[in-house]
């Protein structure tokens, strides 16, 4: 039933009972009409009874006053017949008043009115001492005649009015108890009506009514399993939630973010979201911008930034990764925001460790090079030693001291570009990037020559920048490494330093390039080069080499890219990075690698 | 008795000279050669008693160097000399001995005298 139906049955059941009490109204108003009629024929003929037994009586005194004077000549006694005369007239006026409409008493009336008159003809006659009836001796006994006329018109009357109101009064008790049987079965005969009425309407309403608490509880119901099943799933997945309404309220937490922030869901409900989910920058420990506020102001998902740590309520610190998206009604309308994060900081942990693993990595790599370059000098020096032993002769002895000191310094400098790649200073200090690469092709002699493969190097010289010279000598050890792996045996290499000018790329810097005519870089490596743990050396790379290296190179606010030359000696891959003059990176800032 | 001939080959020139010096002052003959080829030509057309080999060169290693000498003569006793601690097996099969470089001449000359009779008239005395 919908609520038109609903409210149609509430006017039916207000409407109806109202309809069948004005009909009982109605029938009760001609009962009591009916009773009224008869109440008032019954007063009418006692009324004309009434004034026809005073007009008989007014008739009579006139009669007895004219009677006396006629005995007596005495004047005074005249005096009631004067007196009646009036009423009398006034008598017979009320009278036709009240006849009006009954032809048989109004003819009576007519008659009587006539014989009076005829009566006080004889009556004036009488008083005015008319001659001609000085000696009519039966004067008397016409006026006797005439009044006994009156009379028996008047009885006459009184009795036709003594039967009508016998007649009416009879009718009474009838009436009486016709109208008791028909008012009682009227008003059972509605009370019936309605309670039929209202018993078939309100039943269909109680059905109603139940079949919409039965589905108010199915959706109740529905709510309550659905709500469980959201709530379960929240709980379930391994990612913190947090839920605010649009003030920023605390509306949800879910056990991982309970867990995080050390705020229960109970102690959490209702405060603001500020307060629960405290966020600092991770460097400078200022606090962040909280994401609902950015949401609320921005209307649309954002994510915090990186390097964002949580302070949980116990003091604990975890760097998260989080996003925030506002929740949208069905009418578009936002109605809170959902927080949602994680914490990385064993993700970032690792990464540290991945790094520092590359960095040893890179030392391996080069480890077979650096054995054969220290060991070669170290055989000729302790060769020389045991010749100078036996040599007497002073010049030979000086050839082999100059020969030895000239060996000593070579596995010197071999050492000192061993130690730092792994020696760095706390601040960036400028870099002679030329010095650098002619470090590390020191330290990759041997393998370039026993690859015979021919390098051309361009390197023009003061290319300095800003930077930390371990992680940049890092990076170029790799990008010549790869160079060099792709080259093969008899392959060719250049390796070019040219400084950037300040309209290139975001200022003025460095370009190193790396070019090779191996078998370039297929379309499909392109797209995960830079990805950590993707390699196309099988057994022998770690994957990670490009990874740190554009996290190296994007601290130092620089870019590295790798593209096929295209070029005619140089058909191979391709790497060119460019290092600002001025770094940006701080000697605390970790390096982070985000994959493309 | 004529004196023993070594032929040295490494890429390292001042190395092989110095090393040259050490053995002639021993009282061996010594033929030097800076890379593979050139050594083998020069194995095919001298009676060489020994041949101490450079592990790590380009073009041809000391073990492409080596076998090809085996091939032209089995006999031919050859020391390997390497700047690498652990050599694979496959290596150290194929020649006499290795020398780690570094290890000194006194290790160097002991290993030679091991596949070679001392010269009869060697400066340094033995012991």
């Amino acid at each position: 039933m919908n609520l038109r139906e609903f409210r149609g049955i509430l006017r039916q059941a207000l409407y109806f009972p109202i309809l069948l009490l004005l009909l009982l109204a109605g029938f009760f108003l001609i009962q009591i009409r009916i009773s009224s009629v008869l109440l008032r024929a019954i007063v009418h003929s006692d009324k004309i009874t009434n004034q026809v037994d005073d007009l008989e009586k007014l008739i009579l005194d006139q009669e007895t006053s004219l009677r006396g004077y006629e005995l007596t000549h005495d004047s005074a006694m005249l005096a009631p017949c004067t007196a009646a005369k009036a009423p009398i007239q006034v008598d017979f006026k009320e009278l036709r008043g009240l006849l009006t409409g009954d032809d048989a008493q109004e003819q009576r009336l007519a008659v009587l009115s006539d014989r009076y008159q005829l009566w006080l003809g004889l009556a004036q006659r009488i008083l005015a001492k008319d001659p001609s009836l000085a000696n009519d001796s039966k004067v008397y006994q016409r006026g006797e005649k005439m009044m006994d006329a009156i009379r028996s018109i008047v009885n006459e009357m009184l009795h036709e009015e003594e039967t009508r109101r016998q007649r009416l009064s009879e009718q009474t008790p009838d009436l009486e108890h016709r109208q008791f049987v028909q008012i009682l079965s009227a008003s059972l005969c509605i009370a019936m009506a309605v309670a039929l009425f209202m018993r078939q309407r309100l039943r269909k309403v109680s059905r109603s009514y139940t079949s919409a608490l039965d589905e108010l509880e199915q959706r109740s119901s529905e709510v309550h399993q659905s709500r469980q099943w959201f709530q379960t799933t929240l709980e379930s997945i391994g990612d913190a939630v947090i839920s605010c309404d649009i003030r920023g309220r605390v509306e949800f937490l879910n056990a991982i973010a309970s867990g995080l922030t050390g705020w229960t869901m109970q102690d959490a409900l209702g405060r603001p979201l500020t307060e629960v989910f405290q966020i600092v920058r991770e460097d400078t420990r200022e606090p962040a911008e909280n994401p609902v506020d950015t949401v609320l102001r921005l209307k649309k998902a954002v994510s915090v930034p990186e390097h964002t740590m949580l302070i949980s309520r116990a003091g604990g610190e975890f760097v998260i990764d989080d996003s925030a998206a506002p929740v949208v009604d069905a009418h578009g309308e936002m109605t809170g925001v959902v927080l949602v994060f994680r914490d990385v900081t064993e993700q970032r942990r690792s990464q540290a460790a991945l790094i520092a693993g590359e960095k040893l990595a890179v030392a391996g790599r080069l480890a077979a090079s650096i054995a054969h370059e220290i060991h070669n000098p170290l055989d000729s020096v302790a060769n020389l030693l045991f010749l100078l032993r036996d040599e007497e002769d002073p010049a030979k002895r000086a050839e082999y001291l100059q020969m030895a000191e000239q060996e000593l310094g070579r596995t010197m400098q071999i050492s000192r570009t061993m130690l730092s790649l792994y020696r760095e200073p706390k601040a960036p200090v400028p870099v002679d990037l030329k010095d650098l690469i002619e470090g590390v092709l020191l330290l990759l002699e041997r393998r370039i020559a026993q690859q015979q493969i021919q390098v051309v190097s361009e390197l023009r010289d003061s290319c300095i920048v800003e930077g930390f010279p371990a992680e940049l000598r890092q990076v170029v050890t790799n990008v010549l490494v790869n160079g060099i792996e792709a080259a093969g045996a008899q392959g060719r290499m250049r390796i070019r330093l040219e400084p950037a000018p300040p309209e290139e790329f975001r200022g003025a810097g460095a370009i190193i390039e790396v070019a090779d005519d191996g078998p370039g870089i297929t379309d499909a490596a392109a797209q995960k080069i830079f990805q950590p743990f993707f390699t196309t050396k099988g057994e022998q790379g770690t994957g990670l080499g490009l990874w740190v290296s554009m996290g190296i190179v994007q601290k130092h606010g620089g870019t590295i890219r790798l593209q096929n030359c295209g070029q005619m000696e140089y058909t191979g891959a391709c790497a060119r990075i460019y290092l600002p003059a001025k770094t940006l990176a701080g000697a605390d800032r970790p390096v982070v690698v985000h994959a493309n | 008795m004529p004196k023993p001939l070594i032929l040295c080959i490494d890429d390292e020139a001042l190395g092989l000279q110095i090393r040259q010096t050490v053995l002639e002052r021993a009282g061996y003959r010594v033929i030097t050669a800076m890379d593979g080829p050139t050594g083998l030509s020069i194995f095919a057309a001298e009676c060489v008693d020994a041949v101490v080999l450079d592990y790590s060169m380009p073009r041809m290693n000391g073990v492409d160097v080596a076998v090809e000498m085996r091939r032209l003569r089995r006999e031919v006793p050859i020391l390997l000399l390497s700047a690498y601690v652990n050599l694979p097996p496959e290596v150290t099969g194929i020649v006499d001995l290795t020398i780690l470089k570094g290890d000194g001449p006194d290790i160097l000359l002991a290993k030679v005298r091991e596949v070679l009779p001392a010269p009869p008239d060697s400066i340094v005395g033995e012991g």
